[in-house]
């Protein structure tokens, strides 16, 4: 971010040196060139590819950098949009930069990466993070590999252990079967038969390019292609063979453009360090990661369905049987299974690994604890046992792990998906559940929201708890009227008699404590201050005003729950 | 959404349960706190990591991550207490392994337990600003483990006393000491830098100050050498095995300071041994060892350096200015070379190339040579030499190594005009007498004095090889067009030189044989029918004849002799007796060269054609000569060389720098006044400073001669002093 932050744009430097006009029912082209960027915003959060070309082969990008459209090509590229020099439409972006400020725009957004998804990112490190895979990153940038960190095996953090190894041209990649098999129908075909049992293949033709496999296979894993423009025909013939279709349209696309772009070459004189960027979003859905492994997925938990039944109809003869029906369901490479009240999920531990630190930590530990000792009878996987957990709520939750997406969501499984996101370390998913939720708490009774508040305090989900507040500081008379509402207050850690927070002075630097971390009251009194919009120099007084207001709440709260206890005791009823 | 459903609802979230148990969290502790004690006691297989770790993460949850953590906190410290007591009772040995055995414990036991409180080092720690669980787990072993006080000197003693060991030749278990200092390094560097390092330093400096003292008292300059190299192999070799890759540098600085930098000066000038001598005795090895150990010091190639030097300085200054050397100019500059090949050769081979020394062996010879005056005329004659006969029967590429050793004696020459002279005169000699070896060598060496000093140095020895091509051509048209007519008479080669390419020479013609005058009048017409407008003189002195004789007993000989013999020669063809008197009347022949001439002629054994009386070495005024009849030789041809001197006598040499001082003068003029032209106005010194500039690759003028030519030009009014300034000159033009 500080690079960022580091080139100086100035106020009037937005005024754009077009005329900016609205253009409501643009596409993301017209907006771009128009500077319209409410319209580009909506579109952008609409889903829109932002590296998307039209019919003249531009990208939305190029034309805001043509007509100098600096906030409009901040949000292209604050949104992922390629500007690296090293590629096609990148090259052109700077080419037809209007002035010098959109260049140094272009050149501070050069060095980072688009940013991935989480799910990209978190199978991309797990990709980069084998020992082979990452000797060629450090090749190709000019380090010297470190020795030491390569021998540790499955117990190192940053590793989850590959379960194949490719050999091209002498030299290993490694990957994990499940991913291929995800992403290419003709890797599934060769898992399912020749290499079924093998750990290593070795590719012996010479026509296979290391660099063009690699590729690939980081592109499987991450969505995202980063390839010399140099090894692009060698990567469409692999995608022929890998029966990468649509991949292989957009190359072939492409390899016309760079045989178009040939004068460039007299420029850069080192062609081979041209580079061609692809990020997953330029592909059909069909075709990108979420989906392909959205698809393992369903084929695992039909697997796992099956052996349920079967389990449950001939308990006895359960060794005969799956082995007979292994041949029969669709292989889903699943290599752990997961108990989780009475029903047994098959997954795949490079996914678990990857997305939940937690998973990575108990698979690679469980020699060292009892979950090494039994194995189940029914197959030979390894299985672990999770408790405290729903079958729906582990459900969604794989969901979300293999697809970095909740499809829908009953708000009923909202809070134990926060407990499941808290305790596994998926803390995007919180997010997920968070937007999924909130459309539901806009008619939700204020005891119920008094009641999210507590839980997203406690599970650190930052969206509600922020709502909530809101709506409570808004309707506070409301509120204070509502038992439940004093009932919580008294759950709730006192507040902070920091003066900081309540007065105008300035906190000290550093002192700040993140919102998530905050005392509940505190905020709620600041929310409260804000939506009463007092005077600065009144602020204290209202402050006080509140506490006074707050301690009086608790009282009450305190001799009704001394009735409510009373009220218990003397009878099962339950008021409201 | 169905509000029914959660009519039933509670404040409590569903989690809240456990918390109702008011003893919750006391029990979920212990449940930890047992896990822990397991761990550490290797029982962790009986151990759920899922319910472990949902505890854990319950705890943390309903904020009593306060708890978990100070309970941590106090668990692992009774456990490392323990640790230590085990550890302070090993014994002897055995402490080390030990420390190393549970330290690997420790570790396995630490990411276990990190593991298992993964949540609380994900939500808790960052937002309380406390330790991380594995930093915590390295910080408490450091303060309870190595800064125990009955630890940490042990351990520091027990690892100096393994090194010490080590360098006495014993083995030691080399994986445990990396072992122990990679667990120092882990803690943290600066632990490993206050509480190993530093005090390995000091032992290191202490020991090698003492084995130095006693290596410099007892060995030689090369074993001492010797033994510096391997231990400082050794001490690199040693942070490679077991030490952290930082301290290399400080420890071989540790090294180098003890064991060469308190000792350079007197390993450099140790005696019988020290850098001169091996320089002496071509000690390659030694001399590459000295320069990689000096080399990590910051002045010890300077001290190198400036032994070297000086030593060659004394050296070159005994060879130039020994007289015994002076006698041959030939060996003189053979001794330059080889003087130089050696040098060379332990540069490139023991001192890495290195640019600095390939300097200062460059000045130290332009220093030296430049101390006799005489270095560019034995130069000259050491090339005529190679040239005239050295050269026969080697190859190519030879020859081209000879000339280009030649070519760098001449870079340091100061006064290369000096050299050019007798260079011309050299050549000019070669050329008419035909006795050079190779055109192609002799071509060769021209062209690099071209791309040394420019066109113009050696324009006159180019002319002089056009001069010898075109006489070569005058004289094939001469026997075309008149070669029937002196078929008769003795034939002629003429060869025309141009006045101003060759080496000015007085003119003494001397009377010519009339049989020879005729073809010469012949040629004269036939030239200057030719070319209109021109003079021809004849250059007797410089020319060569071959006579046919017939002796006593009829035997015949042809004689090569030189022009002057000719004619002399030729009188006796008339008379059998002839006096001095007589042939210097008949030939007008330079009285010096006449009695060179005769002296060769009667003088040399085996070659005296002539008789003298009476019979002495030298030739006098009144001495009387003979047609010798019973002059024999073996051979049909006879060559009767002239005797000449080789090196010039002190007059000639006399003469020759005279003429090289007054060459000078134009070119040292031409300077100032270029000069003067460009700048207009400028000072004496400066005036000085840029003519040495000017022709320094010429020669090397003298201020008090320039001062001269200033004052000629200012009298000539090329230059007027300045009014007010006298200091000042002006360019007038």
């Amino acid at each position: 971010m500080s690079d960022l932050d580091d080139i100086f744009l100035d106020a009037d430097d937005f005024n754009s040196c077009l005329p900016l006009k609205k253009v409501p029912y643009g596409d993301v082209f017209e907006a771009s060139r128009a500077g319209d960027v409410d319209r580009l915003k909506y579109l952008l959060e609409s889903g829109v590819n932002v590296n998307a070309r039209d019919q003249w082969d531009s990208v939305a990008l190029y034309y805001a950098c043509l007509a100098g459209h600096l906030d409009a090509a901040r949000m292209l590229l604050e949104s992922g949009a390629i500007c690296s020099e090293h590629t096609f439409d990148g090259d052109r972006c700077h080419y037809a930069a209007l002035n010098l400020k959109v260049r140094k725009l272009l050149k501070a957004f050069e060095a980072r990466p688009p940013p991935l998804g989480p799910l990209q990112a978190a199978l991309r490190d797990t990709f980069l993070a084998c020992w082979a895979n990452r000797s060629f990153l450090e090749q190709s940038e000019g380090q010297v590999p470190i020795s030491g960190n390569s021998e540790n095996g499955g117990s190192s953090p940053s590793h989850f252990p590959p379960d194949v190894v490719f050999y091209v041209q002498g030299r290993p990649i490694e990957a994990h079967r499940v991913i291929l098999t995800a992403r290419s129908p003709f890797f599934k075909k060769k898992f399912q038969t020749e290499w079924k049992d093998r750990k290593e293949v070795r590719f012996s033709r010479e026509k296979l390019s290391y660099h063009a496999l690699y590729s690939l296979i980081h592109f499987f894993y991450s969505d995202r292609l980063d390839i010399a423009v140099d090894d692009m025909e060698d990567l469409v013939r692999i995608c022929k063979v890998c029966k990468c279709r649509s991949l292989q349209k957009v190359l072939e696309k492409e390899l016309i453009h760079q045989k178009y772009a040939e004068y460039k070459a007299l420029r850069d004189v080192d062609n081979s360090q041209k580079r061609f960027i692809l990020q997953g979003i330029s592909l059909p859905e069909d075709d990108r990661l979420p989906n392909a492994l959205h698809k393992i997925l369903q084929i695992a938990l039909v697997n796992s369905n099956r052996e349920q039944n079967l389990k449950l109809d001939v308990d006895g003869l359960i060794c005969l049987v799956s082995s007979m029906q292994i041949s029969e369901f669709e292989e889903d490479h699943a290599d752990v299974c997961v108990r989780v009240d009475k029903k047994i999920f098959r997954c795949h531990q490079v996914v678990l690994a990857s997305r939940s630190e937690y998973f990575k930590a108990r698979l690679s530990r469980m020699k060292d604890f009892l979950e090494g000792r039994g194995c189940l009878p029914d197959n030979a996987l390894p299985c672990i046992e999770e408790h405290d957990l729903t079958v729906g709520a582990f459900e969604k939750m794989i969901e979300y792990m293999y697809t970095d997406g909740l499809k829908d969501i009953d708000p009923d499984q909202a809070e134990e998906m926060f407990d499941a996101a808290s305790r596994y370390l998926l803390f995007p998913l919180k997010r997920v559940v968070a937007d999924a939720l909130l459309p539901h708490l806009e008619m939700v009774s204020p005891a119920e929201l008094c009641h999210w508040l507590v839980l997203s305090d406690m599970y650190g989900v930052i969206k509600i708890r922020e709502y909530c507040l809101d709506a409570m500081a808004c309707n506070f008379e409301t509120f204070a009227d509502t038992q439940e509402f004093r009932a919580m207050l008294l759950t709730l850690p006192p507040p902070s008699g920091d003066s900081s927070l309540r007065t105008t002075a300035p906190s000290a630097p550093g002192a700040e404590m993140s919102t998530a971390e905050g005392n509940v009251l505190d905020d709620l009194r600041e929310k409260w201050l804000e939506a009463e919009a007092a005077e600065l120099d009144e602020r204290d007084e209202s402050a006080l005003l509140f506490d006074k207001r707050l301690e009086m709440l608790m009282h009450i709260a305190e001799q009704e729950r001394a009735n409510g206890l009373e009220c218990n005791e003397s009878g099962e009823q339950e008021p409201i | 959404m169905s509000a029914q459903k959660k009519r039933n609802f509670q404040i409590e979230a569903f989690k809240h349960r456990v918390v109702v148990d008011p003893k919750y969290a006391e029990k979920t502790w212990k449940i930890l706190e047992h896990a822990i004690h397991e761990i550490y006691n290797h029982n962790a297989s009986g151990l759920s990591f899922e319910e472990l770790y949902r505890n854990a993460y319950n705890m943390v949850l309903h904020k009593f991550g306060e708890k978990l953590y100070s309970g941590l906190v106090s668990t692992m410290t009774s456990h490392l207490k323990e640790i230590a007591n085990s550890i302070e009772t090993a014994q002897g040995g055995l402490f080390l392994e030990e420390l190393n055995r549970k330290w690997a414990e420790h570790n396995k036991a630490l990411q276990m337990i990190r593991d298992i409180l993964m949540y609380m080092d994900r939500t808790f720690i960052p937002s309380t600003h406390k330790t991380p669980v594995h930093e915590l787990g390295l910080n408490l072993w450091r303060d309870h483990i190595i800064h125990s006080i009955k630890i940490h000197k042990r351990l520091q003693e027990t690892l100096l006393e393994l090194v010490q060991h080590e360098r006495t030749g014993e083995v030691i278990n080399r994986g445990l000491m990396r072992n122990v200092t990679k667990m120092l390094m882990d803690l943290g560097s600066s632990v490993y830098q206050e509480d190993f390092e530093k005090p390995f330093l000091d032992v290191s400096s202490d020991f090698y100050r003492l084995e130095s003292q006693q290596f410099i008292e007892c060995c030689d300059c090369g074993d001492y050498l010797k033994k510096a190299e391997k231990r400082l192999n050794e001490e690199i070799e040693r942070v490679s095995h077991y030490l952290d890759t930082k301290s290399e540098p400080k420890l071989t600085n540790v090294v180098e300071k003890e064991m060469i930098e308190s000792h350079m000066h007197r390993l450099v000038h140790m005696e019988n041994s020290g850098l001169v001598n091996m320089i002496v005795n071509d000690k390659y090895e030694d001399l590459g060892r000295m320069y990689n150990l000096f080399r990590r010091v910051s002045t010890g190639l300077l001290l190198i350096r400036d032994v070297m030097t000086s030593h060659i300085r004394e050296i070159g200054k005994q060879l130039v200015t020994d007289p015994e050397r002076l006698k041959d100019p030939v060996d003189f500059v053979q001794r330059l070379l080889d003087e130089k090949d050696k040098h060379d050769k332990i540069i490139s081979s023991a001192f890495n190339n290195d640019k600095t020394f390939q300097n200062a062996l460059n000045s130290s010879f332009e220093y030296f040579i430049n101390l006799n005056p005489r270095s560019p005329e034995f130069i000259s004659l050491f090339v005529d030499d190679k040239l005239r006969k050295g050269l026969k029967g080697v190859t190519e590429e030879d020859v081209e190594i000879v000339l280009d050793k030649v070519m760098m004696l001449f870079r340091y020459l100061q006064e290369k005009d000096v050299f050019e002279k007798y260079y011309k005169q050299h050549l000019a000699k070669r050329l008419l007498s035909g006795k050079t070896v190779s055109d192609d060598a002799e071509r060769s060496l021209i062209v690099k004095l071209k791309t040394e000093c420019g066109y113009q140095f050696t324009s006159k020895l180019e002319g002089m090889f056009t001069d010898m091509k075109t006489s070569q051509d005058t004289m094939q048209g001469f026997h075309a067009a008149v070669g029937a007519e002196i078929a008769e008479g003795p034939s002629l080669t003429v060869q025309v030189l141009t006045t101003g390419s060759w080496p000015t020479q007085s003119v003494n013609t001397c009377n010519l044989p009339s049989e020879i005058l005729g073809v010469c009048d012949k040629f004269k017409t036939y030239y200057l029918g030719t070319h209109t407008g021109r003079r021809l003189s004849w250059q007797t002195n410089m020319g060569t004849a071959d006579l046919k004789a017939t002796f006593g007993k009829g035997q015949k000989h042809e004689l090569n002799v030189s022009t002057y013999q000719m004619c002399i020669l030729m009188l006796f063809n008339n008379a059998d007796r002839l006096s001095y008197k007589e042939i210097e009347q008949a030939t007008e022949i330079p009285a010096s060269d006449l009695k060179r001439c005769l002296q060769s002629l009667a003088c040399v054994k085996g070659k005296n054609v002539l008789r003298k009386e009476p019979m002495s070495k030298d030739i006098a005024e009144d001495d009387a000569f003979y047609f010798n009849d019973k002059f024999s030789s073996k051979f049909y041809k006879v060559k009767i060389g002239t005797v000449v001197a080789q090196k010039e006598s002190e007059p000639e040499k006399q003469e020759t720098r005279q003429r090289v001082e007054e060459d000078r003068k134009p070119q040292i003029e031409a300077a100032i006044v270029r000069i003067m032209k460009s700048r207009r106005v400028l000072d004496h010194n400066n005036v000085v400073a840029e003519v040495t500039k000017q022709l320094q690759s010429r020669f090397l003028p003298n201020p008090v001669v320039i001062k001269k030519r200033i004052e000629s030009l200012i009298e000539r009014e090329f230059l007027e002093r300045d009014k007010t300034d006298r200091k000042l000159y002006r360019y007038l033009a």
